[in-house]
């Protein structure tokens, strides 16, 4: 009893040390369809929240818990939401990939999301179940911070969300990706760019002011070129990470980047001034017919003045943001203990579907949640082999340097994510330099920009490095939802006994619920079996991999033929042999 | 060397250059037969003129007629054509290999066709006789002029066979890989074709009929595989559009369902991979076979071989099996059958056309 009750006050007196500062902010969400027209050309069913759209930010303050109770009234699919960037220290198990730490939410069902923020900056969430948030679950998540290093430099913040938009929904452009009828994996293209769920947003600005623009990208497939005409963007956070002011003229964001920057307003109300995002065609295989690629905005200073077209522009030329310094010059960790290195090939499997694979693997979520499997195998957690074949697993031990070295062997653009931290990039190499080589490396940055999502260029390769220091099932994935769906995922596993300490039997009894109302197992392997963990037998699988060359069937079809042809051609040196009556003349 | 070198047309001009070369030769023999030394030299001269000047004629004609025909396809068509590519290639490597396989046999039996061709003149000269009686000018310039009309007409006629079928053969194939194949087939059905005049039928000859022959029922057997196997390609590219095309030789370039064999490489469609469209060309070769085009070519030769026991049976016994002898398979009027006039037959129409052709006026 004594136990029982120290324990259930220490939380107490934590909140009330830290006084004023705690609230719990709480979001009742009631997920289901509503109809949306953002980009004026076409009326689609979307996915909403309390049935509006777009969905409402969540707005907390460092240090607040957040407390989302989530109900699925999307009565076809199931859901869950992740929030993105949060490092969830401690709360793994609200991260929200289903069939990772959580099972998915069943159409009619209710689950609760409950952590708390210690992180400031530019987040967003969204759904992570299948291909889902492009539909429209998604949207900023913002957390405030009294102690900004750069509170004192702007006067105002304005959120600014970009995305791509498609007219059709995902379950059926899914199908259509990964489908015999699409062998080279083209992704399908957006119909329509937005900024703030719309197009032609105004954007009202008082001379003289200067602004936080809080800019995500949550776009499902495309990076955007984002640009203020006649204003200089000023980078002060990426990704939730504090960076030194740095000025840019244009930024490319990447689907599921943030960046906060500071624009100062002229001091006159002279003129309006468009500002433009511009989806990366370059990731399109085929550009259609009449695509526009553009979203165009503008900074109104006076609502009786013109709101100018957007110049076109020569050439895209976006900062580079490897180049950032974190505030807090934390050093590039100069020693690693573990490497993870991730060869990013694509290619088809034997249904003739094009797949996405790191090490020739592609990810295909297992029975068992990975974080259920974790928790319920003691000891035999930290073996790797448990988690299945086709999960890409890594086992981190505890305060691990930990680098992924992550060569691009595709010669398309990929936008790579960590769930759980945030990692410092020491180095990326331009588009078609092969494979790292550490031997033959630049010299590491002293004091590397940290964020949670980073480009890799077509055929370069990326080195990350990060502390193994959140106990945790952590996604390693491109944020490219078509690559999320065609496998492009690794499952990092750190410190799983750790883990056990922090969360065993302490999973609330709503996200077990959850498993069970869809009949998942919660304990177990991969495979859900809890007596022998090394048998996987009933796992998921992938297809198999494409025959190689000639199989039996193969060699029979030409051993036959040939004989077919020797026979034939025997037959007719038989025939044109044969003495004929002979009348020649 | 598929680009520079279009086998099939190769042969189909072999072919069809073997067939006039063996009637010219029939002629000037008929004439060397009917017009021997002891005869007026001034008339078998200009008679044998008059055969070498139709022959001329007829080549000339059909020059032209081809040109006119590889113009218009290389400038409207083409456009036709890429639309639909993989049908019509399809549909013509069909037609192409049922034209090369019907006609290819007959290759075996040029004794048989220098018969066919004797019989055709004699023909032809009675009915000039028969004509004769009706009269007019034209049937009379028309029996003048029998020696230049007959190699004319036939060259004509071979000729613009040889044109539909190499128009058929050739359709895909870029215009460059056409007229090495063509001059070559030419030079080759006339070298063949004068062996056989001066040789008659030698046993060396007889083997090599026998190679030539079973080469061209080879590239038959490649190009009926080839054409299922495009119409199987042309449901594919449907499917899948830009990314079948994108895919090259690698996986996606092909249906898996339907797949026997797919090698990543070798294949005939590739330009850096050269030999393997000769093989294609010769053999049917595909890096990527499908049920569809190895079941198809193990049936052309199942077809072929049963087709060739048939033929051999009805030399020997005088009728087809399940078919009553004799007396019925006479009434069957088919060239096989007319071939098979006894000698008796034969001599007589011999004898009545040379008497015919000696009361041709000088």
């Amino acid at each position: 009893m004594a136990l029982s009750l120290s324990s259930f006050l220490v939380p107490i007196s934590l909140l009330l040390v830290s006084g004023g500062y705690c609230a719990t902010v709480t979001y009742d969400f009631d997920v289901g369809w509503v109809h949306a027209n953002p980009d004026e050309a076409f009326n689609r069913p979307t996915i909403g929240i309390n049935g509006q759209w777009p969905i409402p930010p969540i707005v907390a303050t460092k240090g607040d818990r957040i407390v989302v109770n989530v109900k699925n009234s999307l009565s076809n699919e199931s859901t869950s939401l992740h929030f993105h960037g949060l490092y969830q220290n401690g709360s793994t198990h609200m991260d929200g990939p289903p069939s990772v730490t959580q099972c998915g939410i069943a159409p009619g069902s209710s689950f609760t999301y409950n952590f708390t923020v210690d992180q400031p900056g530019t987040y967003w969430y969204h759904s992570h179940s299948r291909g889902q948030y492009p539909d429209g679950l998604r949207g900023p998540l913002i957390i405030h911070d009294p102690d900004s290093p750069h509170k004192d430099l702007y006067d105002e913040e304005i959120v600014l969300t970009f995305s791509d938009w498609y007219h059709d929904l995902m379950d059926g452009l899914l199908a259509g990706f990964i489908s015999i009828a699409n062998p080279s994996g083209a992704e399908p293209v957006p119909n329509a760019a937005l900024v703030n769920d719309t197009q032609n947003l105004t954007v009202s600005i008082t001379p003289g002011k200067t602004y936080l623009f809080r800019m995500v990208n949550m776009g499902a497939f495309a990076a955007q070129y984002v640009w203020f005409e006649h204003h200089t963007m000023q980078i002060v956070e990426v990704d939730g990470i504090y960076t030194e002011p740095t000025d840019a003229d244009m930024i490319y964001m990447t689907a599921a980047q943030r960046y906060s920057v500071l624009i100062t307003a002229k001091n006159t109300s002279d003129a309006n001034f468009a500002f433009v995002g511009s989806m990366d065609q370059d990731l399109f295989d085929v550009i259609p017919d009449g695509l526009n690629p553009n979203v165009t905005g503008w900074l109104v200073y006076d609502n009786g003045k013109d709101k100018p077209a957007p110049q076109e522009v020569d050439a895209f030329e976006p900062f580079d943001d490897f180049t950032l310094v974190p505030v807090d010059k934390e050093e590039a960790y100069s020693h690693v203990d573990h490497t993870v290195q991730l060869d990013l090939k694509m290619d088809n499997l034997n249904d003739g579907a094009n797949y996405a694979f790191f090490n020739d693997v592609t990810y295909v979520a297992p029975k068992v949640p990975t974080l259920y499997t974790a928790l319920s195998t003691g000891a035999n957690a930290t073996d790797p082999a448990i988690y299945g074949s086709n999960t890409n697993q890594f086992v981190l031990g505890a305060n691990e340097v930990v680098e992924i070295v992550l060569n691009n062997n595709d010669p398309g653009k990929h936008p790579f994510h960590l769930h759980g931290h945030a990692f410092q990039v020491v180095s990326r190499s331009d588009e078609e330099a092969g494979s790292y080589d550490a031997s033959n490396a630049p010299e590491l940055p002293a004091t590397p920009m940290r964020r949670d999502t980073i480009l890799v260029r077509p055929n370069g390769n990326v080195v990350l490095r990060f502390r193994a220091d959140n106990p945790g099932i952590w996604l390693f994935h491109c944020h490219i939802e078509w690559h999320v769906a065609s496998g492009l995922i690794a499952t990092l596993i750190e410190n799983p006994l750790g883990l056990q300490d922090q969360l065993a039997g302490k999973i609330p009894q709503n996200h077990l619920d959850a498993c069970k109302t869809s009949n998942e197992p919660t304990e177990g392997n991969a495979a859900g079996n809890t007596v022998d963990l090394l048998d996987l037998t009933g796992e998921y699988k992938s297809p198999g991999e494409l025959p190689a060359g000639f199989t039996a069937r193969g060699i029979v079809a030409l051993v036959f033929s040939c004989i077919a042809a020797f026979l034939g051609m025997a037959v007719i040196s038989w025939y044109g042999i044969q003495p004929v009556k002979a009348k020649t003349g | 060397m598929p680009n520079v070198f279009a086998v099939p047309v190769f042969f189909i001009c072999f072919r069809e250059c073997l067939e006039t070369s063996i009637i010219v030769s029939v002629l000037l023999a008929f004439l060397k037969q009917t017009l021997g030394p002891e005869h007026d030299a001034v008339l078998r001269k200009k008679l044998v003129r008059q055969v070498w000047f139709g022959i001329a004629l007829g080549i000339f004609i059909c020059l032209c007629i081809g040109a006119g025909i590889i113009g218009t396809f290389y400038t409207a068509g083409q456009r036709v054509f890429e639309r639909a590519e993989w049908i019509w290639e399809g549909v013509f490597a069909l037609v192409a290999s049922i034209i090369i396989t019907l006609m290819g046999a007959a290759l075996l039996r040029v004794n048989k066709m220098q018969d066919k061709w004797r019989s055709k003149i004699a023909k032809a000269m009675e009915a000039n006789d028969l004509s004769l009686k009706t009269n007019g000018k034209i049937k009379r310039w028309a029996e003048r002029y029998a020696m230049f009309l007959l190699p004319f007409i036939t060259v004509l006629r071979e000729g613009v066979e040889a044109i539909l079928f190499i128009a058929g053969v050739g359709v895909g194939l870029p215009a460059k890989s056409f007229p090495l194949a063509v001059i070559c087939g030419l030079i080759a059905g006339v070298a063949v074709g004068y062996l056989i005049y001066k040789g008659g039928n030698s046993a060396s000859l007889q083997i090599f009929l026998i190679i030539s022959t079973c080469f061209l029922y080879l590239v038959a057997a490649g190009l009926f595989s080839k054409g299922v196997w495009d119409l199987e390609q042309n449901a594919w590219v449907k499917l899948a559009g830009e990314g079948a095309a994108e895919a090259g030789a690698g996986p996606g370039s092909y249906d898996i369902r339907k797949s026997v064999w797919h090698v990543n490489c070798c294949s005939p469609l590739e330009n850096g991979d050269g030999g393997w469209g000769v093989f294609n060309s010769l053999f049917g070769w595909q890096n990527s076979a499908t049920y569809g085009s190895v079941i198809s070519y193990n049936l052309y030769w199942l077809v072929v071989i049963i087709g060739f026991l048939l033929a051999a049976y009805q030399e020997r016994t005088g009728h087809w099996p399940l078919q009553r002898p004799k007396a019925s398979a006479q009434e069957v009027p088919s060239e096989i059958t007319s071939e098979h006039e006894t000698d008796t037959e034969k001599k007589k129409h011999e004898g009545v056309t040379s008497s015919e052709v000696r009361e041709v006026p000088a």
